[in-house]
């Protein structure tokens, strides 16, 4: 079930939108915020709220790659890989949190901390390279630097 | 009009015209995977790339997404445009399993042929593929996603075109899937085309898995006998059996798709309680030696009653030659002329339906999709004629207005209006809303009887205050319409109310718009047997001549008055009084295991046939396969016999309209094609409206309209409340009304196995308001007293329906034939929850 809060944000939406259904991807943004993560089971609970069969909201859902439809870790790392940071020095920045956090992209570290994703770009091509943790910008990345920022995320 | 050339050759072709279409009109056809005519341009798939040489485009571009215009001059065949195309279909290819040598669609796949002919002939990619899980969509359509080349058709189809939400597109680029939020059955009745437009195998025809390669089956064009409409059909056969129905276009009908009753609902003709060999007095026979019985039985039963004490029932279900020929056997032999119909008010309904539709009223169910205004009274398209519901989409689709007059719990796959009301109450709103729709001043030069039926025509107020506004706000949208198509069902509805629609249509008409009529009848060939049906013999007048004793004998020709009769009890009784009982069917039934002479008939897979849809068009299905059991039931699933002869095994059913031909005349053994003619020759001598009626196989694709209107029948008949007679009930009624379910109630398709998985469970609709009064809710258990006894079925409480009524659909699993009277009427407490 949606809780009263969860309905509420939801519903702060609505007025910005001609349809119901035009609030999907701020209603999964809204739900994310508050657990995490989209359920298959909340996508049964946005779906039914905003009038859409589950089929079209998960449509959404998958379509876009920062609406999580599996469980992430405490903090979601985003690191850029895309042209400006490759040239600045992504494949270290990459190597170094892959060999940190014992993971590939796409998975969890066996604590629950750390989920490691890629993005293609940051915007932040003047501080490459660069990568986000949750919704902090980190930027001219090297190993120490990187260290420091996951030591900071307990 | 633009002129372009293509191909060094000019072609001119309306504005807005794709040049991908306008190079299929001059017969070259670009390839394609994404766009198809119904389901318009993406530009997805890249694969229709053509060169543009001269005009305002220049270089390769996609034919799909381009109108063609002036000047152009467009080259398929450029080098540049070949490779072009070539790379793609390689890149389509990449994730591609090549598995077409297991898989369903090898031998009519679009996708293997593209590729064969685009020139990929040899696989250069050497790396992993990415891989898909598949889903249980039902037990129509097999999926298979890892073949997808991401055209989008099916979701295009399945969510635009009709309207269903339950299967889309998930994930993004290389990862993009075709299918279901979770396993589960297709909730749409249009599954089935699906696997039709697929142009590889990620849909394919599950029921017919394994059987064979298009080229094993022996395929022929025929027609939808499951509703009235006539939708085109291609059928399959392979190894005496029908295995697999595809759509095939037709222009006025059903377009490119057809529903999946239609498309599955061809069972019966294989099932193995087909009855296949003639019997007497319940003892299998030869052929020969049945139709010796009938004619020795009938003669002795005539040589000591009199002529009229023969009657004969034919059907609604056979084609025109087989009821012709029932026809042309009462007149030779002397009996009266047979009934088509069990119920006599539905008998009188298509009657008048048939009757109405004069030629410039008719529309087409193409053409319904190009109404801006449709309303549908006492019809339920999705559960009575699913195509019909397709159609009223596109219209929908295209800004036309969706307005349903029907107490029952409509359900449709567009933006409608429906206004729940009840049967003796459809009169009224539809001749209000009608009213309100006209302009007054369009009708001033009317003629007086269609001035007087505007001027009686009630006022909007009728509507109650919950429908009001509704109303208006409908009224208002109505009048702005030009193009008003009056859907009007003959099922449910009362006899006036059929009348009432043409009226109406005619009022509309004299306020110069372009309204059509549309009617659907109850069963594939009604129009047909309505056609033939005389008005002073009815199928009651049988049922009291069987009661009194003055009908010793009855022939039923592919009719089972079982299936439909609502009174059970008295049919059996009058059926037990008969000293004979002749049958000719295919399909398993009491009638046939009553009968003193039972005859196997052909379906019209064997046979082929002339049916008259709804729309009064003729149009005829080819004979499919030579008939005989199949080598799946004669083998048991081991190998055939190993006998030799030179007889169709199990081949003994012959067309209805043979037998009787030999029945008549003494059994000259004419063959099929011969005696056919026989009662085409009938027809088009004493039915003025079938005189040009060509020989068969004569009739094109297009089939031939039929006009039987009579005009001035019951024209403007101001009848605006049919008030039923309830007999000596008073207070608090609820009105039974027995009602068509998509799944579950059409007698040919309750034959099918994957069908049946899709059935509903038999249940109750109620109102909401009704049901609390009764202190019933949703999932109760409930016994309805009918006059013969009760009928124990779950509840299903809706809102959107009438009050005061009562819906029980005809399921093959509930014995509702209990009723003595149709209308039926029950008070509230008849309705009584069972306690478990």
């Amino acid at each position: 079930m949606l809780s009263q809060q969860e309905r509420d944000e939801i519903e702060a939406e609505f007025p910005h939108y001609e349809k119901k259904r035009g609030v999907s991807v701020e209603a999964m943004k809204i739900i994310q915020r508050h657990r995490g993560w989209v359920s298959t089971q909340a996508i049964e609970e946005i779906s039914e709220f905003l009038e859409m069969t589950p089929d079209e909201l998960d449509g959404v859902a998958t379509f876009y790659n920062l609406i999580f439809r599996k469980p992430v870790g405490k903090h979601v790392i985003l690191v850029c890989d895309s042209v400006s940071c490759w040239i600045m020095g992504y494949e270290e920045v990459r190597s170094h949190l892959l060999s940190r956090l014992g993971i590939q992209f796409g998975q969890t570290t066996g604590d629950g901390r750390f989920t490691l994703l890629s993005v293609p770009c940051l915007g932040a091509c003047d501080q490459a390279p660069a990568m986000m943790v949750n919704d902090k910008l980190y930027g001219n990345l090297d190993p120490a630097k990187i260290d420091e920022i996951l030591e900071a995320h307990a | 009009m633009p002129k372009l050339v293509i191909d060094e050759r000019e072609i001119e072709v309306p504005e807005g015209t794709k040049v991908i279409e306008a190079a299929e009109q001059l017969g070259i056809m670009i390839p394609r995977f994404c766009y198809h005519p119904a389901l318009g341009s993406v530009g997805a798939c890249r694969v229709c790339a053509v060169k543009f040489l001269e005009g305002p485009f220049k270089g390769v571009q996609m034919s799909c997404m381009i109108d063609a215009k002036d000047d152009m001059v467009v080259s398929t065949t450029d080098e540049e445009a070949v490779e072009f195309r070539k790379y793609v279909i390689e890149w389509l290819m990449l994730h591609h399993p090549h598995d077409c040598p297991v898989c369903d669609e090898g031998g009519h796949c679009l996708l293997q042929d593209m590729t064969v002919s685009g020139g990929h002939g040899v696989r250069r990619y050497l790396g992993l593929k990415r891989t898909y899980r598949d889903q249980y969509l039902g037990p129509l359509v097999q999926h298979e996603m890892n073949r997808c080349i991401h055209c989008y058709r099916c979701t295009r189809f399945y969510q635009e075109f009709a309207g269903y939400f339950d299967l889309g597109v998930m994930q993004i680029a290389n990862h993009t899937y075709f299918g279901r939020f979770k396993d589960g059955i297709l909730e749409s009745p249009f599954t089935g085309n699906l696997s039709d437009i697929c142009p590889t195998g990620v849909y394919t025809d599950k029921p017919s898995r394994f059987f064979g390669r298009r080229w094993d089956y022996q395929r022929s064009p025929s027609l939808c006998i499951n509703c009235s409409l006539g939708c085109h059909i291609t059928a399959s056969a392979r190894y005496r059996e029908v295995v697999r129905q595809e759509a095939r276009y037709s222009e006025a009908v059903n377009g490119y798709f057809i529903c999946d009753r239609g498309r599955h609902g061809f069972h019966y003709a294989k099932s193995e309680t087909r009855p296949g060999k003639a019997l007497v007095d319940g003892r299998e026979v030869t052929t020969e030696e049945g139709i010796r019985a009938a004619r020795e039985k009938l003669a002795e039963l005539m040589s000591r009653i009199e002529s009229d004490g023969v009657a004969c029932l034919g059907s609604a279900r056979s084609s025109l030659e087989n009821q012709a020929m029932l026809k042309q056997l009462c007149q030779k032999m002397g009996w009266q002329d047979p009934s088509y119909f069990v119920d006599e008010s539905l008998a009188k309904k298509v009657k008048t339906a048939v009757t109405r539709l004069e030629p410039e009223l008719t529309v087409s169910l193409r053409d319904l999709e190009g109404s801006d205004a449709i309303i549908v009274v006492g019809a339920d398209p999705i559960n009575e004629a699913p195509m019909l519901a397709l159609a009223m989409r596109q219209a929908q689709r295209k800004g036309g207005k969706i307005v349903v007059l029907d107490p029952r719990p409509i359900s449709l796959p567009c933006d409608y209006t429906h206004l729940p009301v009840k049967l003796d109450e459809i009169n009224l709103y539809l001749g209000a809303l009608i009213k309100a729709a006209v302009d007054p001043e369009a009708i001033t030069d009317a003629e007086k009887d269609v001035a007087r039926f505007y001027r009686e025509a009630p006022m909007l107020e009728i509507f109650v205050d919950s429908l009001q506004k509704k109303a208006s706000s409908l009224a208002q949208e109505l009048r702005a319409s030009q193009r008003v198509v009056i859907v009007c069902g003959t099922q449910v509805v009362r006899e006036t109310t059929v009348v009432l629609a043409g009226d109406c249509v005619s009022l509309l008409r004299a306020a110069k718009k372009q309204a059509g009529l549309f009617y659907l009848l109850p069963q594939a060939n009604a129009f047909g047997a309505s056609l033939l049906t005389n008005k002073e013999f009815s199928f009651l007048n049988t049922l009291e001549g069987m009661e009194n004793g003055s009908i010793k004998g009855l022939i039923l020709v592919e009719n089972d008055p079982f299936y439909s009769f609502h009174h059970r009890q008295r049919l059996d009784l009058a059926i037990e009084k008969l000293d004979l009982l002749i049958v000719l069917d295919y399909l398993e039934s009491p009638a046939v295991r009553k009968a003193h002479v039972f005859l196997p008939t052909s379906t019209l897979y064997e046979t082929g046939g002339i049916y008259i849809n709804q729309e009064g068009r003729a149009q005829a299905a080819t004979k499919t396969y030579l008939g005989g059991i199949s080598i799946a039931q004669i083998s048991g699933g081991n190998h055939p016999p190993r006998i030799y002869g030179s007889e169709i095994p199990g081949g003994e059913a012959r067309a209805a309209f043979q037998f009787l031909d030999q029945i008549g005349d003494g059994g000259s053994d004419e063959d099929e094609t011969a005696s056919r003619q026989n009662p085409l020759r009938w027809l088009s001598a004493n039915l003025p409206a079938l005189a040009k009626i060509p020989p068969f196989g004569e009739l094109t694709e297009a089939g031939m309209l039929i006009n039987s209107s009579d005009e001035g029948t019951g024209q403007f008949s101001l009848d605006w409340k049919e008030e039923k007679d309830k007999g000596d009930m008073t207070g608090d009624l609820l009105e039974v009304i027995l009602t068509d379910l998509t799944f579950g109630t059409e007698e040919l398709s309750s034959f099918s196995p994957p069908l049946r998985k899709l059935e509903r469970k038999p249940c109750l609709f109620m109102q909401v308001n009704d049901a609390a009064k009764m202190g019933l809710s949703s999932e109760d258990r409930v016994r309805i007293k009918l006059d013969e006894g009760d009928v124990e079925v779950d509840v299903r409480l809706e809102e959107n329906m009438a009050p005061g009524v009562v819906i029980l659909p005809r399921h093959r699993l509930l014995e509702w034939q209990k009723v003595k009277r149709l209308p039926k009427f029950v008070r509230f407490e008849e309705i009584e929850k069972v306690s478990d």
